[in-house]
Parts: structure tokens; C-alpha cells; sequence
């Protein structure tokens, strides 16, 4: 995609005129330099109400900036700026370069058209168009609205930025968050609770792994493509585009308070989205990622912040956003969708699990156990995508379980700075009280604990609970949990566990674990849910290049790889066709002779062989002919 | 970005050709006249070259303003580029850009246009009945003391201690609302509380609901021919479409260099030789102070005095309290880089002044193909006005602890006059003393463009009282 900012200024003349505009203003500790700024890409705001010749004088000019060196166009401008002490005889054309430049330069800079006005900000000019200024509100609904105007200010400019620029963000951000690797984890353990690994696992591994996707597949996924156009529109010319949808809110949950700021995010801006982004206020992780983008040089309006619960989401999403990614509960899924529908804004929903793994006789059990055990208890059990139900073949059960039990005793349990825990700590205390009450639950109907028998119901520190004697009628098999426990549950054969597996709300992730590849597919084919790893536990997600999301409540659409970009697109049809003479056959009049014709027509397209093509060809032929006359012409 | 007003405008093709009176030009005198001959009963047909903008939708981030509503995106230069000339293209005209000053000329004005065009009315008593009448037609308020902000202060202060005159502004403005915190200073682009009395919610409104007036913005007029019976008036819209209209009466209203170049490229220099002569621009120089406080100059009400000395009358200038939004301010500043930079950032603590020259040397229009080339400098005259000027706003500044002062280079020319003199002598001006173009049966004109010169004092009031005096003699003729 070559896009051009300008329909007037040609790629050189805007460099020309980026080059004299860091000259003019070459920003200082606070202000930034021009070209450091979006606003080059307003250029036709000016340029559109130049007379022709001043805008060729200008096209020239800039042209000319761009190939002399530096300190010639210093100079140069600095001599207009002086025009008045050069001699009458050269001054006219210095003055005319003097305001033509400064004017251009100074209108761009100092108008300051984003929304959030950095440049009149640090200037301290500040008007106000009192009567119409919105009634004083809270704090918040101020906010909110700032965050939308600069929102909606800054996607007028993505759109106008071409793909491969737009990407350009991409590398230092990554730069940004290795340098900062530590504060990054620090702060996130600070909110949740985590162990240090499953911090850097889950948080800086998967956005680095993210980011890299992004940055060698996105320009290919989001150029433009051609589509077949058939032989019934033979000659034209049909294209798919990808553009942006405007602005995308984010709202995201606290159990990956990192990444799932940074994934959202950056998926919807390289499709040239501006976000508004709302991380839970469980773990705002307040001011990092402003920080980190500020630092990685993206342009402040590219993403707003907007820190608050749910009824500030609420009131997010009654500023009408063109997109809503939402993470999290199935119950506030349902709330947004239900809000959205009012508006018809379109939501793509990532919600809830209770994904089970399945376990056959054949499958190595000491891999499958240490899988099974890591697929719970991993960040504590607080993923979507954890290991909620495990369902083991009756022949392999009891190995299985004490393989389970030992492993699950010696997992090392602590908030750790140096990476030697497995898991942390629970990172909210409503969360606790959910376990608690499926625990309970589960005991009381019937189910025997096999591990973490001393926890108290009460405190963060909840150790893997390992349970049998579990069935259906049970809690801690039919709701989310979000805790690391690990109800087993015996089964026999393979449509039992099939069955077992769809008994659920939800189809967000499964795993299979068995010797047998086929009947793990056929298993994998059999359950209704969003992703399945075979032999392992939580994969899909590892991978960026496959596409994430749920069926059933799990939620709907898909973000990640190739099919997350169609998320954060308006993905545009278009047929390009010759500026002809030509009547297209389709077109008035209607005649008999036409009807005939297209009747054989497309017989002849619709037969097999050469008898149906040369049936196509000749009476197409005969009703393209007939199409160019008038009603009534022989 | 092409606004209809679906009420009022009309697309060009849709009109029909034939008016009692065409109205050149969509400004202050087009306007007012519009709304005298509808009033009268006549069928108008205004033309304008700008966008007629409804109500709330005037560009008014300052990229867009200076972009959209004036000609040639913004500035015109004279030939030698030192003037720069702001030139309003739009529905309402100066009305929409200006600062509504409206003040009555004194004898000095009429007194050298009476000996310029020998036309005896042309005197205060004799043209008092028509400034009442425009002053009864709008919102004329004094800019209220409670409101003045650093500028104004050190405006006054500065007058008091040189022992110079100065009183408080007149504006045609209803309601600025300042006591809701309002500092917009939106009135260079349009006014969003309509409060300013540009004419598309004052005598076009009225105009309007009469029924008989046709607005076609964005057309402009190219060419004017008249036969005995009636005067045709063609050109193109911005869409490209051609288009010719014919009427009884045509009154040119589009100022100093659109009447120029009309009647120019119309061929009517061959019989009016002083046609394009006589051009003035009241040369404006903004002078910037630094103080060592915040002076705010953007605060609460925009302009709050006026200079009112005699000595300065009769040295030939005046002084306004003005200011200007950002990127104004930064092309005043001098400077390239980091420098001019460190001057934006003391952008609330300057004070600023402007020199406004009652220019003598008269200027010259002419046409060169479709452009319009103005010939305009300043004589020994002029530039000794503009340095008295200069030097009166020195010590204003001096006197008020100023830290630095920084002069303004280039002469903006906001008012446009002359180029179609009035005058009894066809050889030494354009339009007669009944607003008749020399040597024409029905064509009219009113506005700045007809000044004999300079009058050194804001020109709208007395626009629409010539106006107003004209739309009576095309009346009764």
C-alpha cells in the first residue's frame, strides 16, 4: 500500500517540508521537534486553499529542501527570516519564502491539532468557547471525553498514515520493554501477586513473541489483495483492502494485566485504530504503559488510557466506540454486548472457560501429569484457558492421580524476585471466596480433597487442590473457578468423554493427551470449543501466528494471527473497472433479445466442458454487442 | 467539505437566470444591500465565491480558518511581498473575519474625500442619518471595564503615563458572554455564540425570510456586460459549472480588488481610465512587548481599547489593543529554531500593540491573464506615519516595564479600500456620486472598493452606511 498523506505534495516535497520544519522548530526538552509530530499529515488542510500557483511555487520549494543539504536550507531560511535587511532588489522572494514556510510549518505546529494540544499545553494558551463548553462534570466523564476527542482526533490521522510507517512503532516499543523488563515485572507482581516466572512467561515472553508477529506478518496480512474477478466479469479489476475502523475500546481483565494491555492494544493499531484502553482497576499497572509508549516515541493520542471499573467502562462504551475487545467474565461479557446492542457497535468477546484436558490410558502419564498440573495451577489457575476439569480413562486413573499429588506437593509457592517459585500468591480476594465456595461445594456433595487440605478458605495463598469423587451436579465442574484446583473425574470411553467434555457452558480450550494421534483428533473434533492442543496444555495461545477465542459463552470472534486482524478491520470490496464506452450488459434496457441471450448465456457458463464455454463466449459475445444499443436501435 | 444550506442556498443549476438586482459578493455591502432591495420587494440574486457556512460550523481551529476563509488560502501579497493582504472569501465577508469595530468617521475622513471626489455628501451631518439608521439595525456594545484583561490594562496604563487618549471599544457584538468564563477569541473565524453581528444571522437572516432572496455561494463572478435593457453577470461555480444570470440592476460588492478586477478583466478600463487606482490598505504592524508577568492577552475580552488622541490622528495613525491565537503570534515572533521556540514559550507574557497607518501613497490593481497583481508600497509619508506610530507604542511599553520589545515587519492589510473611487470626475474616479459606475446604466457600488482614500479609522460602519445611502438611489432610480 503506498498511501500519500497529501494530494498535493509529492513523498520529496514532504520530506523537503518535514526538513524545514525541524529546522524551524527542532523541539527542545518538552516540545518536540516537527517532524516528531502527526501533523505533516494535515498538510492538505492548507494545501487544498492554495491558489495553483502558489502551490506549485510551494511544490517547488519543498522539492528543493529535499535534495540540498541541511545547512542550506538553514541558511536559506534563515535569509528569508532576515528579508528585511537584504537589499530591496531580493527581498520580495525572501519574504514570500519567509511567511510561505513559517506559515505552512508554524500552522501545522502551533494550531496543534490533536486533541490532547501537548504543544498548547506547554505553552500555558488555553481558550475557552465558555457557553459551549460542556457543563461542568466529573472528573472522570471529563476524562472519559477527553480520551474519546483525542481518540477519534488521532484515528483521523492513522488513517492517513500508510501501513508500513504505521508499523514503524513496532520495533521500539519492543526496544522499550526489554530495557524496562524489570520494572515491568515488578510492577505486575506488585498487582497480581505472581510469580516471577509466570510474569516473565506469560507477560514479557508472549508481547515480545507478539510483537515479533507483528512486525513480520502484519504488513503482508494487511496489504491489499486481489480477488478472482470470473469469467462473468472478465476485464475488471476486484481488490480487498484492509482500513481501519476508527477507534477500538479495550477493555481488559487483571489476570494478565501486562499483556493483555499490550496484545489488544497494538493488534488494533496496526490496522490503523486509535485505542482507548481500560485495564481492570484491580491492576491498572497505572501510568507503565504510558510510560513505555511515551518512551517508544508513539504519538500520545495514539492510545488513551482511562483508568476506572465497571461503570466507567460503561460509560466508555456509551462514547460509542467503532470496536469493543473485551477479556474477561462471561457476566460482564454479557452486560457490554447488551449495552453495545443499543448502539449496534460491533464487540468481539473473549470470556470465560472451564476447559478440560482428557487423559487416555496410552498417554505418557508422568508428561501428561506434569502437563495437566502446570495447565491448572499456572498464574495460579487465574487463565482463562486453565485446566479446570481433568478427565482421566479409568485405566490409568489411579497412576495418574498419584502422579498428580506428587507433583502438585512440590510445587513451590511465593511471591519470588529471582524466578525459583512456580506459582504466586491469589491476586484478588473476591476470586478466593469463589474457590472457597466451589470447594466447598464439591466436599460437601461428595468430593474427596487429595491436596491443600490446610488451606483456610480465606488466605491468598491457595496451594493446588487436587480433588476426586467429582461429578456434574458439582460447582467446581460447571462454573468458572479461576483457581488452581484440579477436580479428576473418571471416564471410559471415548464418547463419554466427549459427552463430559460439551457438558459445559463453555468451549474455550481443551487438551488431549493420548499415544493414539487419531483418536486425540477425533476427540479434538469432538468437542465444541475455541482451541485444542494435543499432548499439550495451553499452546494454542503460544503460538501468535493461530487465532484465539471461544465458542458457546466462551465468547465470539478471534484475535491473535491472521483472522485477529479481521477484527480490528474494515475489510473493504473493491471492483475497479475501465472508464469505458461500454454499456454493461446488466444495464437498461431490458429487451427480449437481451433476455434471450443472457438466458443462453449463462447456460453456457453453468455447462461443463467447451460446449458450455463456447455457449458462454458467443452469446456473451452477441449480448455485449446488443447491450451498446439504445431501445430501439437496429 | 461543499456545505449547502438547503434553506437558503441553492445549486446553480437550479436558478433561474433572471433577477431584478445581482449582488456581487456576499460581504458587508452585499449583505446590507440585500437586505434593503428584498426589503423593497425586489428578487436578488447574491453571489459569493466563498462557502456560506451554517451558523456553528465555522472553521475555527486556526490552520483552517486562515485556510478557508479568506482568498488564496490565506494571504496575498502585494508586489514586492511586503504587505500581506487578508482578503475574507465567504458569506458575511469581513463581517465573519473582523473584530467588529464600528466607529463613525470624523471630518478629517470627509474632509479629504470631499476634496478627493468633490461630492459635498460626504460630510459628518450629511451622512449621520445613515449611520444611525446601520447603527439601528445591529448590536453596538462599549467593552465593559470588568472585563479587560493584561493586554488592555497595559494598553491604558501605557496611555495614561505618555498622557495619550484612549477609550473604550465599540463592537457590533450582542452578547460575549464573558461572565461564563468565555475567552474564545473565535471572532477572527466566524462566531460560534453568534454574539458578533455578522451579517448571515443579522441583515442576510433578515433578507432570508423575506422570500425574495437566491444566495449561490461558492460562484464567482468573471465577467459583467450591459445592453440597454439589462446587465448580465457570468462565471463559475467551484464545481466548475458555468453559469449566466441577467438582471435590471447589478451592485458590485465584492471590496477594493474583487470590483477591480471584475470591472478589469470586464474591459471597462477603456472608458475609465482611474479604474484600479487610488488602492489603500491601512498598513497594520503588530508590535509584541515581554513583560517579566503574565500578561495574558488571549483572557476574557480579546480587544477592550482604542486609541483616541488627536495627536495621533493628525500624525497620521492609530493605535490598537489586539492580540492573536498561536500561530499568529509565531509568525510575528523573529527567529528560526530554538530561539524563536524560547520566544513561543513567553507567549503569555507579551503585550501587543498594533500600528494602523492612514496610509497616503496610493496603490494600483491590475490584471495580469486571471490574476490580480496590486501594486502597493509606502512613501516617506507613510513610513514616517508608521514610525511615529512605532515610537508612540515604545513608550507605551517603556513606560510600563516592558523587559523587551518586538517590532512588527510585516504590514498586514486588513482594509481594503479604493481601486473604484467615488467622485464626480470621471477621470479621476470610478463610481458616481449615485453608486453608478461611470459611463454605466445599472451598475452600482457601495463598499470599500469606492473610498477616495484613506480614512485611517475602521471602515465597516461606514460601509453600511453607504450602503444603506445607495440602496436608496437604486431604489428610487
Amino acid at each position: 500500500m503506498t498511501m500519500n498523506y497529501s494530494k498535493h505534495l509529492g513523498r520529496q516535497s514532504l520530506r523537503g517540508l518535514s526538513k524545514a520544519g525541524d529546522i524551524l522548530i527542532p523541539g527542545d526538552d518538552t516540545l518536540p521537534a516537527f517532524s516528531r509530530t502527526p501533523y505533516l499529515t494535515e498538510i492538505d488542510r492548507i494545501a487544498d486553499w492554495m491558489t495553483p500557483q502558489d502551490r506549485e511555487g510551494f511544490k517547488f520549494l519543498t522539492g528543493l529542501f529535499s535534495v540540498l543539504p541541511s545547512p542550506v536550507v538553514r541558511g536559506l531560511i534563515k535569509l528569508a527570516d532576515r528579508a528585511e535587511s537584504l537589499p530591496e532588489w531580493i527581498a520580495p522572494p525572501f519574504r514570500m519564502i519567509n511567511v510561505g514556510v513559517k506559515g505552512v510549518v508554524y500552522s501545522l505546529y502551533y494550531t496543534d491539532l490533536t486533541a490532547s494540544h501537548t504543544v498548547r499545553r506547554e505553552l500555558r494558551w488555553s481558550t475557552r468557547c465558555g457557553p459551549l463548553a460542556p457543563p461542568p462534570e466529573s472528573e472522570e466523564s471529563a476524562r472519559i471525553e477527553e480520551a474519546f476527542r483525542n481518540a477519534r482526533s488521532a484515528s483521523r490521522v492513522l488513517r492517513k498514515i500508510p501501513l508500513a510507517e504505521r508499523l514503524r512503532f513496532l520495533e521500539p516499543l519492543q526496544e522499550v520493554i526489554q530495557k524496562n523488563q524489570n520494572r515491568i515485572l515488578d510492577a505486575i507482581q506488585r498487582e497480581t501477586g505472581k510469580s516471577r516466572s509466570d510474569a516473565y512467561m506469560s507477560e514479557i515472553f508472549g508481547v515480545l513473541d507478539h510483537l515479533a508477529f507483528l512486525q513480520k506478518k502484519a504488513g503482508k496480512i494487511l496489504g491489499d489483495r486481489t480477488a478472482p474477478s470470473g469469467l462473468a466479469l472478465l476485464g475488471k479489476k476486484s481488490q480487498v483492502w484492509f482500513e481501519p475502523l476508527g477507534t477500538v475500546l479495550c477493555i481488559s481483565p487483571w489476570n494478565y494485566p501486562f499483556y493483555q494491555a499490550i496484545v489488544p492494544m497494538t493488534s488494533a493499531l496496526v490496522c490503523g485504530n486509535a485505542v482507548v484502553y481500560k485495564p481492570s482497576e484491580l491492576t491498572p499497572l497505572k501510568g507503565l504503559v504510558e510510560d513505555l509508549l511515551r518512551e517508544a516515541n508513539i504519538p500520545e493520542d495514539w492510545v488513551q488510557i482511562v483508568y476506572g471499573d465497571g461503570r466507567t467502562g460503561s460509560k466508555l462504551i456509551d462514547q460509542k466506540p467503532e470496536k469493543i475487545f473485551f477479556i474477561g467474565s462471561s457476566r460482564t461479557g454479557q452486560k457490554i454486548l447488551e449495552q453495545a446492542s443499543k448502539y449496534l457497535i460491533p464487540v468481539e468477546l473473549e470470556l470465560g472457560g472451564k476447559d478440560p484436558a482428557i487423559v487416555f490410558d496410552d498417554a505418557n502419564l508422568d508428561r501428561a501429569a506434569a502437563g495437566v498440573l502446570w495447565g491448572a495451577v499456572t498464574n495460579t489457575g487465574q487463565s482463562c484457558t486453565s485446566v479446570e476439569r481433568v478427565y482421566v480413562q479409568e485405566g490409568a486413573f489411579e497412576a495418574f492421580k498419584k502422579c498428580i499429588i506428587h507433583q502438585a506437593l512440590r510445587i513451590v509457592q511465593k511471591v519470588d524476585d529471582d524466578g525459583s517459585s512456580d506459582i504466586g500468591i491469589m491476586t484478588s480476594d473476591a476470586q478466593v471466596k469463589i474457590i472457597a465456595e466451589h470447594l466447598d461445594d464439591a466436599l460437601k456433595k461428595g468430593a474427596r480433597l487429595l491436596t491443600g487440605e490446610n488451606w483456610d478458605r480465606q488466605s491468598r495463598v491457595i496451594p493446588p487442590l487436587v480433588l476426586e469423587n467429582v461429578t456434574h451436579s458439582m460447582k467446581i465442574m460447571k462454573e468458572e473457578t479461576f483457581g488452581p484446583v484440579l477436580p479428576l473425574m473418571v471416564f471410559k470411553t471415548e464418547n463419554e468423554v466427549i459427552e463430559l467434555a460439551n457438558d459445559s457452558d463453555y468451549g474455550l480450550s481443551a487438551s488431549v493427551w493420548s499415544q493414539d494421534l487419531a483418536r486425540a483428533e477425533r476427540i479434538a473434533r469432538g468437542i465444541v470449543t475455541g482451541n485444542v492442543s494435543i499432548n499439550n496444555v495451553m499452546l494454542t495461545e503460544g503460538n501468535h501466528a493461530l487465532p484465539f477465542g471461544g465458542a458457546k459463552k466462551s465468547g465470539f470472534g478471534r484475535y491473535k494471527g491472521e483472522f485477529g486482524f479481521y477484527a480490528f478491520s474494515n475489510i473493504k470490496s473493491v471492483i475497479i473497472d475501465a472508464n469505458s464506452k461500454k454499456i454493461e450488459a446488466n444495464w437498461y434496457p431490458y429487451t427480449a433479445a437481451k433476455y434471450r441471450l443472457f438466458d443462453q448465456m449463462t447456460r453456457g457458463l453453468f455447462t461443463r466442458g467447451i460446449k458450455g464455454l463456447l455457449l458462454f463466449i458467443f452469446n456473451g459475445l452477441s449480448l455485449e454487442s446488443l447491450s451498446q444499443k439504445k431501445r430501439g436501435e437496429p | 467539505m461543499t456545505q449547502l444550506n438547503p434553506s437558503k442556498d441553492h445549486p446553480a443549476h437550479e436558478i433561474p437566470s433572471d433577477f431584478d438586482v445581482i449582488i456581487v459578493g456576499g460581504g458587508i455591502s452585499g449583505s446590507w444591500m440585500a437586505d434593503e432591495l428584498t426589503r423593497a420587494g425586489r428578487r436578488c440574486l447574491l453571489l459569493e465565491a466563498g462557502k456560506h457556512y451554517p451558523d456553528d460550523a465555522y472553521p475555527h481551529e486556526e490552520i483552517d480558518a486562515n485556510s478557508e476563509l479568506y482568498w488564496s488560502g490565506g494571504i496575498e501579497f502585494n508586489s514586492t511581498a511586503d504587505i500581506g493582504m487578508l482578503r475574507p472569501k465567504v458569506v458575511g465577508g469581513g463581517s465573519i473575519v473582523n473584530q467588529a469595530l464600528v466607529d463613525r468617521f470624523d471630518d478629517i475622513a470627509f474632509e479629504s474625500w470631499r476634496n478627493r471626489s468633490g461630492i459635498s455628501f460626504l460630510s459628518v451631518p450629511e451622512m449621520s442619518h445613515w449611520y444611525d439608521q446601520a447603527e439601528s439595525q445591529m448590536s453596538i456594545q462599549k467593552i465593559p471595564a470588568h472585563v479587560r484583561n493584561g493586554n488592555a490594562k497595559i494598553f491604558e496604563e501605557g496611555f495614561r503615563k505618555n498622557g495619550y487618549q484612549c477609550a473604550p471599544l465599540r463592537r457590533a457584538q450582542k452578547d460575549c458572554r464573558y461572565e461564563e468564563g468565555n475567552d474564545c477569541i473565535e471572532c477572527l473565524a466566524g462566531c460560534r455564540l453568534q454574539s458578533k453581528q455578522s451579517t448571515p444571522w443579522t441583515t442576510l437572516k433578515r433578507a432570508f425570510e423575506t422570500g425574495l432572496l437566491t444566495l449561490l455561494p461558492e460562484f464567482e463572478v468573471q465577467k459583467i456586460s450591459e445592453s440597454s435593457q439589462e446587465v448580465r453577470v457570468s462565471g463559475k461555480s467551484v464545481s466548475g459549472m458555468k453559469r449566466e444570470f441577467k438582471s435590471r440592476k447589478v451592485v458590485l460588492a465584492s471590496g477594493a480588488i474583487g470590483n477591480s478586477k471584475l470591472l478589469l478583466s470586464s474591459g471597462y478600463n477603456s472608458q475609465i481610465p482611474f479604474l484600479g487606482h487610488g488602492f489603500y490598505t491601512h498598513p497594520q504592524y503588530m508590535n509584541l512587548a515581554e513583560y517579566s508577568f503574565e500578561v495574558n492577552a488571549h483572557k476574557s475580552a480579546f480587544q477592550a481599547f482604542k486609541s483616541d488622541d488627536s495627536g495621533f490622528r493628525s500624525a497620521g495613525f492609530k493605535l490598537e489593543n489586539v492580540f492573536a491565537p498561536p500561530v499568529g503570534i509565531a509568525m510575528l515572533l523573529p527567529g528560526v529554531g530554538r530561539s524563536h521556540m524560547e520566544s513561543m514559550r513567553k507567549i503569555t507574557r507579551y503585550a501587543c500593540i498594533e500600528v494602523a497607518v492612514r496610509d497616503t501613497n496610493p496603490g494600483r490593481i491590475r490584471i495580469k491573464g486571471d490574476r490580480v497583481v496590486v501594486e502597493k508600497s509606502l512613501n516617506a509619508e507613510d513610513i514616517k506615519r508608521k514610525n511615529a506610530g512605532l515610537e508612540a507604542v515604545r513608550k507605551i511599553f517603556n513606560s510600563t516595564g516592558a523587559k523587551t520589545i518586538i517590532p512588527g515587519n510585516v504590514g498586514i492589510g486588513l482594509h481594503l479600500m479604493g481601486g473604484c473611487a467615488i467622485g464626480n470626475d470621471p477621470k479621476n474616479s470610478v463610481v458616481n456620486p449615485n453608486f453608478k459606475i461611470h459611463g454605466t446604466k445599472n451598475i452600482f457600488a457601495a463598499d470599500s472598493s469606492i473610498f477616495p482614500d484613506a480614512p485611517g479609522i475602521n471602515p465597516s460602519l461606514t460601509i453600511m452606511a453607504l450602503t444603506l445611502r445607495a440602496a436608496q438611489e437604486i431604489l428610487s432610480s
